[in-house]
């Protein structure tokens, strides 16, 4: 009999229960054992590793076979076709996301290990990254509104507390303070907004929300989605609430720069992703569109122009971070098949390069002790494993063949085409010129950061600099090599990954019965049951990375070649040099000490040029957080009237 | 009777962005997130009563189609929502002290390292 009850265990369907469990306990585990070093690094490993492989073991029930696993807490399950318990569901869009969060924190972990190494307080850090991990979870597959609200403030507060963790960083506090208060409004949002909709549906989960709301019509409910929009938003960093993110990120330590970029926003994201597609199931609507690819095109061109400006290596990374959730924003909003696979697709790049971003920029502190651009260069000469993953890091950000940044971004460049094809509007073409400026704004940024940092002169302070450790370079370089897998087979990532995903985001009738039984979303809303639509993946211009993967060899390949060959040269002629230093080459004037090319100094013309923008947004950047809360506030009061007006 | 809970609750959230976005003192943008806070407990709690109701306490058998009770969910809700508000109030006014410690003011206006 006990033999039968462990068998029950490894049956797939308790599997997201207790990968969010797993963290919750490693916790709970590090807080009672985490004074012992090893114990504690065993605990956290076992529990975002075992989080890791369940998720993974998901892959196939959810991704291959199509289903999708409803949990019932307590198994209190429906009555009368009334939902009583509190639910999990995971489909195929939760689990992708889970996926990813769960992949952010395996590796961010590994890097943890010597990276937090030389801190104080190491126990309370691992108690507080796996409560943010498994808020993050938690929220990615709950079945509940109310539940999804406690998740999102469980993972604030983590992330709150983690960014302040480092206190006597400049600025760590403030940036905390700051993400607490607009958070917070973030966070009462979401609940007026969840308490709204309980007064119109008398349920709190989603799936019988989905098959009430949308039939419901009038302002109460319009004012529930502003609000549940808003606080997603402040979750998801989208502007106006990006200062929030840059702050944060720059303050903390990096593993939580990555957890906080990689995995944070993706959760404001599908939060937004429930509540347009499954839950008020209006994403038909011209004027939903409109607003998010509105917002995810100004999102995309402030920040990255507003990281231009920056001089902070990891404040410049976090505009960047919320540049790339714009592109994702503006794919989904899209409201085609295509734009969903392509969001996903980037959501997921977005995680991955981001993370190895981060994890450089926290390599180079590590190291030297600051992450100012000004204070750095010439580290690729100590430290040349991270400048090779640096430099896949940022040709996957930017978009270059034939790392995963392209594949994605090729794929929303189409998906905004071809809506401006079908529907004629102009906007939309427009929004793939912005998409194409923006990526080469970000490649500008990127060459900047690679001069400043690794390239050119070693500064004296950053003589001591040294390879990091090896459990920091594999971390680095899992995530490195994952850059480079989903660049190289675009296909099969769309294929396996992405389009299944997409696939459940236009088919809510799925959802509804996966969560009571087969038929339940036509029995309750009638003619009105969303119909799974039909899903259609273009395949124009999908393009072949193997023959670019081949050019980029050959073009290493010489340069290397060359590189020897003239190194080969240099060598006799310094040795030239120091017989009779007369003879050497002569500029005219005194050979200097030092003259590194700053990066500040690369695109001048161009700041120049754009003195007046970069000046006023440097101004309106005041970092009082009377402002930010303004704008917080500005931003739902714009948003409440458009919605009124429009829907 | 109802009318005026809304007003009510719907007034203390304007009221605590307001504090929020005009104070400039620290501790005061922290009263003004509790207030905020009190007024969505509020508005929960306003949702969930039926005038005339007796409490939501009933033992197997009791239960009748015919019980009018009041909502006992949003009460559950609002019991939730009151833990988090008091985690918010603590971890921030921990944040006031270091920031007191490390700024040696209480003034967001010079708490501003972080910009542009």
């Amino acid at each position: 009999m006990k033999y039968i009850d462990l068998l029950n265990f490894l049956n797939p369907q308790h599997f997201p229960i207790f990968a969010i469990m797993l963290y919750f306990l490693g916790a709970f585990f590090i807080v009672l054992f985490g004074k012992n070093r090893i114990a504690r690094n065993c605990i956290a490993f076992l529990a975002t590793g075992l989080s890791l492989t369940l998720l993974i073991l998901l892959v196939k029930p959810i991704f291959l076979d199509g289903g999708i696993i409803a949990y019932w807490m307590g198994g209190r399950i429906p009555a009368g076709g009334y939902a009583i318990g509190i639910a999990l569901e995971v489909d195929a869009l939760g689990l992708f996301f889970g996926l990813l969060v769960a992949t952010a924190v395996f590796v961010s972990c590994l890097y943890s290990f010597s990276y937090m190494s030389e801190d104080d307080n190491e126990p309370q850090y691992y108690t507080l990254f796996l409560m943010l991990a498994g808020g993050v979870l938690g929220m990615v597959f709950s079945g509940d509104l109310f539940n999804m609200f406690i998740m999102v403030e469980i993972l604030t507060f983590a992330a709150v507390a983690l960014t302040a963790f480092r206190n006597r960083v400049t600025g760590a506090l403030e940036a905390a303070f700051k993400y607490l208060v607009v958070g917070c409004i973030g966070s009462t949002c979401i609940l007026a907004g969840t308490i709204l909709l309980y007064q119109q549906a008398h349920t709190l989960n989603l799936a019988q929300l989905a098959t009430i709301i949308p039939n419901c019509h009038g302002t109460n409910v319009t004012v529930a989605f502003v609000l549940l929009f808003i606080g997603f938003c402040t979750k998801a960093f989208i502007v106006p609430f990006h200062p929030l993110a840059a702050d944060a990120h720059g303050a903390a330590p990096a593993p939580v720069s990555v957890l906080i970029s990689g995995v944070l926003t993706k959760s404001g994201i599908y939060g937004i992703i429930r509540l347009t597609f499954f839950l008020f199931q209006m994403m038909n609507l011209g004027a939903v569109q409109f607003w998010l690819v509105f917002l995810g095109s100004v999102s995309m061109f402030v920040c990255v122009t507003m990281a231009l400006a920056q001089h902070d290596f990891k404040r410049l990374l976090a505009f960047h971070s919320i540049s790339q959730i714009g592109y994702v924003l503006t794919a989904v909003g899209l409201a085609t098949a295509l734009g969903a696979s392509a969001g996903l697709y980037h959501a997921m790049n977005h995680t991955l390069f981001k993370g190895l971003l981060f994890l450089c920029a926290g390599a180079v502190l590590h190291e030297t002790g600051t992450t100012d651009l000004g204070k750095l260069g010439g580290l690729s000469k100590k430290m040349p494993w991270t400048t090779v993953l640096f430099l896949i890091g940022a040709a996957s950000i930017s978009g270059i063949p034939p790392f995963n940044g392209f594949a994605s971004k090729w794929l929303i460049y189409q998906a905004t085409y071809e809506k401006a094809v079908e529907t004629g509007n102009i906007g939309f073409a427009f929004v793939t010129i912005v998409a194409l400026v923006t990526s080469t704004l970000t490649l500008a940024s990127f060459v900047k950061v690679t001069q400043s940092v690794f390239f050119g002169q070693l500064p004296k302070e950053c003589e001591n600099a040294k390879e990091v450790s090896w459990g920091m370079r594999l971390a680095m370089s899992i995530l490195a090599i994952l850059c480079t897998l989903t660049g190289l087979f675009p296909n099969a990532v769309q294929k396996f990954l992405t389009q299944p995903a997409a696939r459940t985001m236009y088919n809510v009738s799925q959802y509804i019965d996966g969560m009571f039984q087969k038929g339940y979303a036509v029995q309750e809303m009638g003619m009105s049951a969303p119909e799974a639509a039909a899903v259609r993946f273009e395949t124009v211009g999908v393009w072949n990375p193997g023959n670019w993967l081949i050019l980029l060899l050959i073009a290493l390949l010489s340069i290397c070649i060359v590189a020897v060959a003239s190194k080969y040269d240099a060598v006799r002629q310094n040795k030239s040099e120091k017989v009779e230093a007369k003879y050497s080459l002569f500029y005219g004037g005194e050979p200097t000490e030092f003259s590194q090319v700053g990066g500040g100094d690369l695109f001048w013309g161009f700041k120049h040029n754009w003195r007046h923008y970069f000046s006023f947004m440097h101004d309106l950047h005041s970092g009082i957080v009377n402002d930010y809360s303004l704008w917080a506030v500005v931003a739902l009061a714009l948003a409440m009237v458009y919605a009124l007006i429009v829907l | 009777m109802m009318t005026l809970n809304y007003i009510a609750s719907f007034f203390l959230i304007v009221l605590g962005l307001y504090c929020i976005v005009v104070k400039y003192n620290l501790v005061k943008t922290v009263i003004g997130l509790s207030i905020m806070d009190y007024g969505v407990n509020l508005l929960i709690i306003t949702i969930g009563y039926n005038p005339g109701g007796t409490a939501p306490i009933f033992t197997q058998g009791e239960l009748q189609a015919a019980s009018y009770f009041v909502d006992p969910i949003p009460q559950a809700l609002t019991l939730t929502s009151i833990v988090i508000g008091a985690c918010v109030t603590a971890m921030s006014l921990a944040l006031v002290i270091k920031l007191k410690e490390m700024y040696g003011t209480l003034d967001t206006r010079e708490i501003r390292r972080l910009r542009g």
